[in-house]
C-alpha cells in the first residue's frame, strides 16, 4: 500500500488481511503533518503575549478516515485528540491558537479531487460544518441552548442546510428524534433541554448532528459524561446510524473498551503526535509502541485481582520483536509530555500491513516528510 | 407568562408508555415527570419565580397600577365633561375633543401589548416585538396626525356654564380637574388642605395634586424605561461584541467604557438644562443623556456573561452546525447573558426616576408637564412655608416606585441565581 516501503518485515500477529478493501478507495478526510499550537503558560509570571514560548498541541498529526469507517482515537488529556478534530471544522479559536502548517484534505460531495479545509474561509467553512461533518461533544448537559425547545435548535440546523418547508422541517425533525430511538418524537420537539436526563439530550445532540446527514461525524468523547448502562447504549446507537446512514466516524475517546468495541483502526496520540495507527485486532493483539504498551497495561481487568495498577509510563517496555531497522526511543520521564516526544526524527512507518509506528529507520532521510497511514480496513 | 393548560392524565401515560426498547427506565421516569404541563422558556420560568416572591408581587402589583393610572389618565382626571347637554339642546363631549394624541395612543398600545401578549400563541417572540415596534409606532405616529385638540383650554367655561344653567347636565370623570386647570376662577391664594373636592389637596399654582399626579405617573414610567431602555440596548451591544471578539475589540471598548464612566451624569444634565431653555421635548433630552451616560455597566455585565459563554459547549456546537455569526450571537448568546442585565436594569429604572426627580425638585426639571419631583419641590414655598399634603403625596409616590423597581430587581436576582434558588428550595 505504501510505495516508501519495498520489504514488508516479518512481526507480530498478522491480522491485517481481514476486510481490506481494494486500493482504488479513496480516503474521505486525509489529515496531512497538522501542527496547531498555542500560546504557553510562562512559568513564573510575566507577559505571556508576544513571542513567547508555544505548546504545540498538534505536531505534524497525520490520520485518515475512510468512507463507513470508524477511526479512534485515543490518548491521554492533553495529547491533541480534540485539537485534531476541532481542526477539522476550524473550530479552534485563532488567535490565540494557531495553525502552524499541515493541510486537511476533505472529499466533498461529488467533488473530484479533495479539498483543503484548512484554506477555507468563514462562508465556505459554514457549508461544511454541520452539513457534510457534524460534530457531537462530550457534555451533554451543557451542549444544547437551554432557552430554546429541542425543536428549535434541531429545526435551525434543517432549515439552514436543506432547501425544505417548515412542515417538512417539522417532519424531519421528529424522523431524526426517531432515528435515535426517542419515543413521542412530536412531544419531545417541544420540550425543553432541561426536562431531560444525560442520556436523553446525548441522543438530541446525535439527532441534531445527524439531522442533515453528514458523511463524516467527530464524536468527541461522546459518552464520557454517560453513565455505563447509557453509555453502552449510546454506542449502540451510534453504531446502528452508522451503518444506516453509511457515515465515518472518527471517535475520540480514552476509554480502551469504547474502542475495542467500536473502532476498526485505531490511532494512538501523545503529545501531539500519531505514535501508533493500526486496525484495531492488531493494537490490541501486538502493540508495539511503548506508550501503547503502558496504555494497555493500565487497562484494569475485570475478575483480576490485582494491587495498584501500572501507571502507563510504568508498562511502558520497548518492544524487542520489532522488525530490523526500526528503532523506538524509550519515555524520557524528565522530558515535559507536551513537547514532542519520539524524537525529532521520528516519522511514522509501516512496520507491518496496517500497522503504523512513530520510530526511526535506519536509512531514512531525516528531512523527509513522513508518509500519512492509509488504512482502509473495516470490520 | 400565564399557567398553560396542564395536558390530560391520559396523554401522559400513553407518552410513557410507548417509551422504546432503546428508551431506558430513567428516560422514562424523566418523560414523565417532565410532562406534567407545557413545557415552559427560561424566560417564563424565571417570570413565575420572580413574581412568586410577596414582595415582587406587591411591587408588581404598585407598577401595574401606575401603569394604569398613566394609560388612563384623562379618564380619572379632565375638567372637561365627559358628556354634557347644552341650554340650546345639543349633546356634545368636550372630554374627546380635547383629547392630545399620546392620550389616544397610550390606551391602544396597552390594548395591543395584551392581546399579542395572550393571544397568538403560535407566534415566535420575536416576530411578536416586531410587530409590537412596527404597528405601535404607526399608531403613535398616525395619532400625532390625526389627533389635534384645541390649542386653549378655558377650563372655567364648563364649571361656570353649570353654575349659569348654560349646560344643562354633565358626566364628569372621578376627578373633576385638568392637570393644568388652575382654578383661576375660584379666588383662593393658598394652597387648599384634602377635602372633598380636591381628594389630595391643591398645588402652590392652585392646581389639584391628584390630578397631577396621576399625569405625573406617565412622566415616572417613561423616565424610567426609556432612559435605562436606551442604555441597555447600548450597553448589550458594546458590551456582547466585546465579549464575543475579546482580545483588540474588547481592549477598545473597555477603554470607551471608562470614558463614559467619568462623565458626572447630574452634572452633565444640570448643565444641559441650564444651557438650552426648557421646552416641552427637555423631558425627552434628559431621558436620552441618562441613557448615553448609564450603559457602561450593562456593557460591563454583557461582557462578563459573554466572555463565560462563548467557551459554553452549546455556542462551540451552534458553529459547528455551520450557523452563521449573527445566529450564534444574537440567538444564541444573547438570550442566556441577558439575565444578570435585566436585574441591573430594575435598579437602574428606580435611579432614573429619582434622577427625573431630583432635576425637577431644584427646578430644573419640566416647565409646566406634570412630575412628582417638580410637585415635591412645591412643598416648601418662598416665605418658608411648609405644606404638608404637598410633601406627603408626590414623595410617598416617589418612593413606592422606586422601592417596588428594588423589589423586583431583588427577586429577579434571586429567581436567576441557581445558588440561592437551591438555599431557599432546601
Amino acid at each position: 500500500m505504501n510505495p516508501t516501503h519495498p520489504e514488508q518485515a516479518e512481526a507480530g500477529a498478522a491480522t491485517a488481511e481481514r476486510g481490506t478493501v481494494g486500493t482504488t478507495m479513496q480516503p474521505l478526510l486525509r489529515i496531512e503533518h497538522l501542527r496547531v499550537s498555542f500560546p504557553g503558560s510562562s512559568s513564573g509570571g510575566g507577559k505571556t503575549s508576544g513571542g513567547g514560548r508555544r505548546v504545540q498541541a498538534a505536531d505534524g498529526v497525520s490520520m485518515t478516515v475512510f468512507p463507513k469507517q470508524t477511526l479512534a482515537v485515543v490518548g491521554e488529556s492533553g495529547s491533541g485528540k480534540s485539537v485534531s478534530a476541532l481542526s477539522c471544522l476550524q473550530l479552534i479559536p485563532m488567535p490565540p491558537g494557531r495553525h502552524d502548517g499541515g493541510t486537511i484534505l476533505w472529499r466533498e460531495d461529488g467533488g473530484e479531487s479533495p479539498v483543503d479545509l484548512t484554506g477555507f474561509n468563514e462562508k465556505q467553512m459554514r457549508r461544511v460544518r454541520g452539513n457534510q461533518i457534524a460534530m457531537i461533544f462530550q457534555e451533554p448537559m451543557t451542549s444544547l441552548n437551554p432557552v430554546y425547545t429541542v425543536g428549535d435548535q434541531i429545526r435551525e440546523a434543517i432549515l439552514l442546510h436543506r432547501d425544505v418547508t417548515h412542515d417538512q422541517a417539522t417532519e424531519l425533525e421528529a424522523a431524526a428524534l426517531k432515528d435515535v430511538g426517542i419515543a413521542d418524537p412530536h412531544a419531545r420537539l417541544k420540550s425543553y433541554p432541561h426536562h431531560a436526563s444525560g442520556g436523553m439530550r446525548q441522543r438530541f445532540m446525535i439527532a441534531m448532528a445527524l439531522a442533515c446527514e453528514p458523511r463524516l461525524l467527530l464524536a468527541d468523547e461522546p459518552t464520557t459524561a454517560l453513565d455505563v448502562t447509557i453509555q453502552a447504549q449510546i454506542l449502540e446507537l451510534l453504531r446502528h446510524l452508522q451503518r444506516e446512514k453509511g457515515m465515518a466516524v472518527m471517535l475520540i475517546t480514552h476509554d480502551l473498551g469504547v474502542v475495542a468495541e467500536n473502532a476498526d483502526v485505531v490511532a494512538v496520540m501523545f503529545a501531539g503526535r500519531v505514535v501508533e495507527v493500526a486496525d484495531v485486532h492488531t493494537l490490541f493483539a501486538s502493540p508495539l509502541h511503548p506508550y501503547t504498551r503502558g496504555l494497555l497495561a493500565s487497562m484494569p481487568v475485570l475478575g483480576r485481582k490485582q494491587g495498584r495498577l501500572p501507571g502507563v509510563m510504568d508498562g511502558a517496555t520497548i518492544p524487542d520483536d520489532l522488525p530490523a531497522g526500526f528503532s523506538v526511543k524509550p519515555h524520557d520521564p524528565t522530558l515535559n509530555p507536551v513537547g514532542g516526544y519520539g524524537g525529532p526524527n521520528a516519522k511514522l512507518h509501516e512496520v507491518s500491513e496496517n500497522h503504523w509506528l512513530l520510530c526511526e529507520r535506519e536509512g531514512f532521510s531525516v528531512d523527509a516528510p513522513g508518509a500519512v497511514p492509509e488504512l482502509s480496513f473495516i470490520r | 407568562m400565564t399557567d398553560p393548560p396542564p395536558i390530560p392524565e391520559q396523554a401522559i401515560t400513553e407518552g410513557a408508555g410507548e417509551a422504546g426498547a432503546l428508551v431506558g427506565a430513567e428516560e422514562r421516569l424523566a418523560l414523565r415527570e417532565a410532562q406534567p404541563r407545557r413545557p415552559r422558556s427560561y424566560l417564563a420560568r424565571v417570570t413565575v419565580r420572580t413574581m412568586g416572591r410577596w414582595g415582587a408581587a406587591m411591587g408588581g402589583l404598585w407598577l401595574g397600577f401606575i401603569a394604569l393610572l398613566a394609560i388612563f389618565a384623562p379618564l380619572i382626571a379632565s375638567s372637561f365633561p365627559l358628556v354634557m347637554k347644552s341650554a340650546d339642546g345639543t349633546v356634545s363631549s368636550p372630554w374627546i375633543a380635547f383629547l392630545k394624541p399620546m392620550d389616544v395612543a397610550l390606551p391602544l398600545l396597552a390594548a395591543m401589548a395584551l392581546l399579542l401578549l395572550f393571544g397568538f400563541r403560535g407566534w415566535a417572540t420575536a416576530r411578536k416585538w416586531l410587530v409590537f415596534l412596527v404597528v405601535g409606532g404607526s399608531v403613535v405616529g398616525a395619532s400625532y396626525l390625526v389627533v389635534s385638540p384645541p390649542a386653549l383650554a378655558t377650563y372655567d367655561t364648563y364649571r361656570g356654564g353649570l353654575k349659569s344653567g348654560e349646560i344643562e347636565w354633565a358626566v364628569h370623570t372621578p376627578i373633576r380637574f385638568s392637570p393644568s386647570d388652575r382654578l383661576r376662577d375660584q379666588p383662593k391664594a393658598e394652597p387648599v388642605a384634602p377635602s372633598g373636592t380636591h381628594w389630595l389637596g391643591t398645588t402652590r399654582n392652585n392646581a389639584d395634586l391628584a390630578s397631577r399626579m396621576i399625569h405625573a405617573c406617565r412622566i415616572a414610567l417613561a423616565v424610567g424605561f426609556i432612559a435605562t431602555g436606551i442604555a441597555v440596548v447600548i450597553g448589550v451591544a458594546v458590551g456582547g461584541l466585546m465579549g464575543y471578539f475579546s482580545r483588540t475589540v474588547d481592549l477598545l471598548g473597555m477603554r470607551l467604557v471608562e470614558i463614559f464612566e467619568a462623565i458626572p451624569q447630574l452634572y452633565l444634565l444640570l448643565t444641559f438644562v441650564a444651557f438650552f431653555p426648557r421646552n416641552q421635548y427637555t423631558l425627552y433630552f434628559i431621558m436620552v443623556i441618562i441613557g448615553l451616560v448609564s450603559w457602561t455597566g450593562y456593557a460591563r455585565f454583557t461582557r462578563a456573561e459573554f466572555l463565560k459563554l462563548r467557551e459554553q459547549d452549546f455556542v462551540v456546537a451552534t458553529k459547528a452546525l455551520g450557523l452563521p455569526l449573527r445566529s450564534t450571537l444574537f440567538k444564541h448568546m444573547l438570550p442566556n447573558g441577558v439575565a444578570p442585565v435585566l436585574v441591573t436594569a430594575s435598579f437602574g429604572i428606580a435611579s432614573a426616576i429619582l434622577a427625573e426627580a431630583f432635576l425637577s425638585f431644584i427646578g430644573l426639571g419640566l416647565a409646566d408637564e406634570p412630575s412628582w419631583g417638580q410637585l415635591l419641590s412645591q412643598a416648601v414655598g418662598g416665605g418658608g412655608t411648609f405644606v404638608w399634603w404637598i410633601a406627603i403625596f408626590p414623595g410617598l409616590a416617589i418612593f413606592l416606585t422606586v422601592f417596588a423597581y428594588n423589589l423586583i430587581g431583588e427577586s429577579l436576582r434571586d429567581a436567576i441565581d441557581p445558588h440561592t434558588q437551591k438555599a431557599s428550595q432546601a
